[in-house]
């Protein structure tokens, strides 16, 4: 039988078969250089500020951290790198340099080296960061007021607030395929659906990312969207444009499928994406706020470790000896 | 463990990365456009966001300046809640002249949102 295979171990010593952790952590970055250069491409210096900004002071603050534990550098695994880069992709271009170095601090410190460093995180450390500085500076995250100096040539207001303000008749000015190539307003790489799907992909084919997840949690948010506007489209948006709009795409391909705070096991897997995909919509539509992936994210990353119990059945057969 | 290689790469990457970032910021401070783009009133019943460029500009709306600014300010700022001009205890006060400016227009032509929600975000 070809599952009895599975048990087979040979004896040491073994050989490394080359892969590294830094190198699943540079391709993730590549695969969110497209959305990123697009963001950049529209806000300029600003947008390039926030994101080197924000890489700079995720890996400063992991060196500080190494030194005050007498540890070895461990930024070279690229893990800080990725952290400030989703972090930046998160925030609006007009961010304060302090939230960043903020905002870092929380990912890098609180998210993740005081659970153990890489690989012991309970939550998501860019999402951590940004649901603590969306709760804590609000004027900072409204779109809407951020970036109220641009006028880029497409509607400059944030989707998903009109729609939480102003209801389904305000968001019929946004085209689908607006959304989908970035032309809406909104955090630097969070905006480019093309581009996120794109790097999204790559990463699922270079088997960096867990499909499960990623699409688990995208047929959670369009399942969930689709119900509540079966329910009363003139109250609830479609689900396509829950899927274009706020930080959904984002999330579904670099912030979801986070290693360590996700489950490793098939069900659990499914369970984990559809949920937070679920929680996302619920809060959008009739939660207090704008963008729900964060919370919902969090919430299921807590519930990560009792879903991990759900364990695929043992290999073998269980002889009964009564 | 991470090779040395990698070490030197990521501070190299951090390095440049900072010093971006700060010349970034630096270089290219946040600068208010001379005419506003867009402006967020801010007031106890909830944010408003008007798009000025929008009535303004000729493709747009285009109204004239004293249509609504009613007085040239000599500072050039934007605020119309100064002690002298619409503040708390000035007549009208600033919500009262905006509300009266805004709707007003809006009945006026007969387009605009005249309702409370579809203007202030609540």
């Amino acid at each position: 039988m070809s599952s009895q295979q599975k048990l087979v171990v040979a004896h040491a010593p073994y050989w490394h078969d080359g892969s590294k952790i830094s190198t699943k952590n540079y391709n993730i970055m590549i695969a969110a250089l497209p959305a990123v250069l697009m963001g950049i491409s529209q806000y300029g210096a600003p947008a390039l500020a926030v994101i080197a900004f924000a890489m700079a002071f995720a890996m400063i603050w992991e060196v500080i951290w190494n030194l005050i534990l007498g540890k070895p550098a461990s930024i070279g695994d690229g893990s800080a790198a990725v952290t400030g880069m989703l972090l930046g992709m998160l925030m609006p271009a007009t961010a304060p340099w302090w939230v960043i170095a903020l905002g870092t601090f929380i990912a890098i410190i609180v998210g993740k080296q005081i659970f153990g460093g890489i690989g012991f995180n309970p939550l998501n450390p860019p999402l951590l960061a940004l649901a603590m500085l969306v709760i804590s500076f609000k004027g900072v995250f409204d779109f809407d007021e951020a970036l109220r100096h641009y006028d880029l040539g497409f509607v400059m207001t944030y989707p998903l607030a009109d729609l939480k303000a102003f209801g389904t008749g305000a968001i019929g000015k946004f085209s689908l395929g607006d959304l989908f190539m970035g032309r809406q307003a909104g955090a630097i790489g969070s905006t480019f659906g093309l581009g996120l799907i794109v790097g999204g992909l790559y990463l699922m084919l270079r088997g960096h990312m867990r499909w499960e997840i990623s699409l688990s949690f995208l047929a959670g948010v369009f399942i969930t969207a689709l119900l509540f506007n079966l329910s009363d489209p003139a109250k609830y948006a479609s689900p396509v444009f829950h899927l274009l709009t706020g930080y959904t795409l984002i999330a579904a391909f670099f912030l979801v499928p986070e290693d360590s705070s996700s489950p490793a096991n098939f069900i659990p897997m499914l369970i984990f994406g559809a949920m937070a995909g679920l929680g996302t919509v619920l809060i959008r539509n009739i939660g207090a706020y704008v963008d729900g992936v964060p919370f919902a994210i969090l919430l299921m990353n807590l519930a990560n470790p009792l879903l991990d119990k759900i364990r695929p059945k043992a290999i073998g057969k269980v002889v009964e000896n009564a | 463990m991470t090779s040395k290689g990698e070490q030197t790469v990521a501070f190299a990457l951090a390095a440049i990365l900072l010093v971006v970032g700060v010349v970034c910021y630096a270089a290219f401070p946040q600068e208010e456009p001379e005419e506003p783009v867009r402006l967020m009133f801010k007031s106890t019943a909830g944010k408003i966001l008007f798009d000025h460029k929008t009535h303004t500009v000729d493709a747009g709306y285009g109204i004239a300046c004293d249509d609504c600014h009613h007085e040239e300010q000599e500072d050039g700022s934007s605020s119309c809640s100064g002690e002298d001009c619409h503040g708390p205890e000035s007549d009208p006060k600033r919500g009262d002249a905006l509300h009266s400016n805004c709707k007003g227009c809006h009945e006026d032509s007969g387009a605009g949102p005249v309702e409370c929600a579809a203007c202030h975000i609540m």
